[in-house]
């Protein structure tokens, strides 16, 4: 008991002295506020893929393509994506038709609105189904693309970023002239995406075989059912995986560097602002030795005195994480960024603000150790008569 | 410079507050010099890239179209091309669907190599010439899985063979090395002849041609003038020389400029404000002292001077820690290979070192130098 009342009695004196050593207070938030603000805005990058891309990914569709093919490799032949509209499990649509996509994926050429520099992203061959199978689609202006004519809608995002994709543009494709007929939303997605009519893509494009098959199952857990099926059809050379396992191959890589780059500025910041504030804490121990030497002298246990040192850092580093974690979120949340081609918004979420505060704890922690071990060490008699 | 031993024993008055003030400058300078190394290097590495080599693609699309190789005479004639070599690629995988490399097929045509960024030993490139199936492995590639020349090496592809395999295997016959910033780390180049007979689909087409100009200020109406030629025509193209394709491709990391810019800047703000306190305290505590050296005859220009040499002195010795410690560890970073810091960052890191040096000790030099000696010392 003595001991709790004695350190927060020390505790109570320090933070009313505080006022008067606002250097080395101002020092340790400030560092501190530096180093979350920017862990925190890093983060928020990865949080901002994650966000996007895994926000609108459900659990029941699956989606196929040829064996051992990543990504745009892939090549399915007409025979086979018909063949896999009658495999087992799969959900049916309105019309009692199975609800079954088949995508041809084209890169297409654009160039930024702002800086002119170019940029790849998918044309998207579709057949009807596809707003069933992706119901998050709503067109928010003009109209869908109609079959059997060169004409493709455009989502939001690409509008903003690119030039040529308002209603009633015209882009060259292979020689013939495509138009903008409607403006669609997709979930959080801020990646660059064209639908059109998959028919008239590979005719265009003299290709005769599908990039993906995806489907959409009735219960998630038919996946086994449906890929049994699959690896009993010899005449299939199909993989099928689901779609948040695509989309986590596919995000895999730039997270991870996101991620590493997050973690490895914030230590590096981290690092700096905890010797930042041993210093402060140490200039704080020595300017205040006579007091301590005198509270020592009175009675008072060293551990005590230790103890609230430590708890002082502790409490100093807390508002610079808040003020760090605010400024985070007043600068960064929202905003657009494209590093590497990828196009997202960043996220600073609560889980990114606990986080900073786990952080900044660590830094008071390790900052506020050594000066209150010191504290607790002062020799009372020297300690007394030191100016 | 018979000043240095009061400097020095100033600084080290409280050893472990120097050493820790030492400590923060140096991370700080070392983040900056990372960060700002890696942009600044990336955009000089860019910039660095070959203006005289074209490349020819598909006007429709880089990546997706392909052209007849039929048009290389077409490039061919037009003024101030000196050679044009054909180039199909596609990808492939080693034993594990995640070993993914490129390979490079390349039509032999005269003095080819010098159309490329490849370093290729001469006899290397004679080998490629004398076996169908033979491969130049990049270095990094053949270090990775050891590939040793003689070797053969099974790839898995989506191209198609004549005999419906899409297997393929190919000797390594030797290696090179790529001083494109841009390039892909993992390829392989192979003799485009025997691609082209030996696939099922795309024949007589490439993905691209390399061409090499005589003038590389004339890359322009070079490139220009290849266009023209088939607009209109089935194969429209779309010429960039290389420098314009690596400067579009770093611009991507150009996108991260503000982020840079604020952690740098939050970086900065933070260490201000810390060697500020700093040396504030320290002054305050050394106030006898100063005001003993004042006592035998120090000016208060020269004690204010002494503050500011202090403080220059640990702060640019930091930055130069800092920056040498980021210099080592750029080239390490595996965005880019090759990368080295330049020298513009180091000097700016270092002006900049001196800036929060001199405006940190601005205001206790001040008050140091205004320090009255009978204050000073009735209060010690």
């Amino acid at each position: 008991m003595n001991f709790i009342r004695q350190f927060f009695g020390i505790v109570g004196i320090n933070l009313s002295s505080a006022g008067q050593r606002l250097g080395s207070v101002l020092t340790i938030i400030i560092g501190v506020t530096c180093a979350v603000g920017v862990l925190v805005s890093m983060l928020a990058m990865g949080a901002g893929v994650r966000r996007q891309s895994m926000g609108d990914v459900r659990e029941d569709p699956v989606i196929l393509n040829s064996t051992g093919a990543f990504g745009s490799q892939s090549s399915i032949p007409r025979d086979e994506a018909v063949t896999a509209r009658g495999l087992p499990s799969i959900k049916t649509g309105n019309a009692g038709e199975p609800i079954v996509v088949f995508d041809l994926m084209v890169p297409i050429e654009a160039r930024r609105r702002v800086t002119g520099t170019r940029i790849f992203f998918p044309l998207i061959g579709t057949t009807p189904t596809f707003t069933q199978y992706r119901p998050e689609i709503r067109l928010t202006a003009g109209r869908m693309f109609q079959r059997g004519l060169h004409e493709f809608i455009a989502n939001n995002p690409c509008r903003r970023q690119f030039s040529g994709f308002e209603i009633g543009d015209r882009r060259s494709i292979r020689g013939i002239d495509w138009s903008v007929v409607g403006h669609f939303d997709e979930g959080q997605s801020q990646q660059c995406i064209l639908y059109t009519d998959v028919d008239i893509l590979m005719s265009t494009f003299n290709r005769n075989t599908y990039t993906l098959v995806s489907a959409m199952l009735k219960t998630p857990a038919d996946y086994g059912v449906l890929r049994d099926a699959l690896q009993a059809n010899p005449t299939l050379h199909l993989e099928v995986r689901h779609e948040r396992e695509v989309v986590e191959a596919q995000l895999k890589q730039l997270k991870g560097i996101l991620d590493f780059a997050s973690y490895f500025v914030g230590a590096v910041m981290a690092i700096g602002a905890t010797l930042g504030a041993v210093n402060s804490l140490y200039a704080i121990v020595d300017s205040r030795r006579r007091e301590f030497g005198t509270l020592r002298a009175i009675g008072f246990g060293s551990g005590a005195i230790g103890a609230a040192i430590l708890c002082e850092s502790l409490l100093f580093a807390l508002p610079g994480a808040l003020l760090g974690g605010a400024l985070a979120w007043a600068l960064f949340n929202g905003l657009s960024a494209s590093p590497f081609g990828y196009n997202f918004r960043l996220a600073v979420t609560p889980a990114l603000g606990l986080i900073g505060i786990a952080w900044a704890l660590g830094m008071g922690l390790m900052g506020g150790l050594l000066p209150a071990l010191r504290a607790a060490r002062l020799p009372v008699a020297t300690a007394i008569r030191a100016n | 410079m018979r000043f240095l031993p009061l400097f020095w024993s100033g600084i080290w008055r409280k050893p472990a507050r120097t050493v820790l003030i030492f400590l923060q400058v140096s991370i700080a300078f070392a983040l900056f010099g990372m960060l700002q190394g890696l942009k600044t290097g990336v955009d000089h590495a860019s910039a660095a890239a070959r203006a005289d080599l074209l490349i020819v693609h598909s006007r429709l699309s880089f990546l997706a179209e392909s052209l007849p190789s039929g048009l290389i005479e077409q490039i061919n004639s037009v003024p101030g091309v000196k050679l044009v070599v054909p180039v199909d690629i596609f990808g492939a995988t080693y034993q594990k669907p995640s070993d993914r490399l490129a390979v490079v097929a390349i039509g032999l045509v005269g003095d080819w190599p010098s159309a490329f960024t490849y370093t290729i030993a001469p006899d290397y490139v004679a080998a490629l010439q004398k076996l169908r199936t033979s491969a130049l492995v990049r270095k990094e590639l053949a270090d990775k899985y050891g590939w040793k020349i003689g070797d053969r090496i099974p790839l898995m592809s989506n191209t198609a063979q004549v005999s419906g395999s899409t297997n393929w295997a190919f000797d390594v016959v030797g290696t090179f090395t790529d001083s494109d910033v841009g390039g892909a780390r993992y390829i392989i180049v192979i003799n485009l002849a025997y691609l082209d007979e030996a696939r099922v689909l795309g024949k007589g087409t490439v993905q691209h041609f390399n061409v090499a100009i005589s003038d590389a200020t004339q890359a322009a109406t070079v490139a220009d003038e290849i266009d023209r030629r088939f607009v209109n025509s089935p194969q429209e193209t779309k010429t960039e020389s290389l420098l314009e394709l690596a400067q579009s491709q770093t611009q991507s990391i150009g996108d991260m400029n503000f982020l840079i810019r604020a952690i740098v800047g939050a970086v900065l703000a933070a260490l201000l404000f810390a060697t500020a306190t700093m040396l504030m305290q320290s002054v305050r505590e050394r106030s006898l002292e100063f005001a003993v050296i004042k006592a035998v005859g120090f000016t208060d220009r020269a004690v204010f001077l002494i503050i500011l040499a202090e403080a220059l002195l640990v702060c640019v010795a930091a930055a130069g820690f800092g920056l040498a410690l980021a210099t080592v560890v750029l080239p390490l970073t595996a965005i880019m290979q090759g990368l080295s810091m330049p020298t513009i960052v180091v000097a700016v890191g270092l002006s900049l070192a001196v800036a929060v040096a001199l405006i940190s000790a601005a205001v206790p030099a001040v008050l140091a130098a205004r320090l009255r000696i009978a204050t000073a010392l009735a209060s010690g």
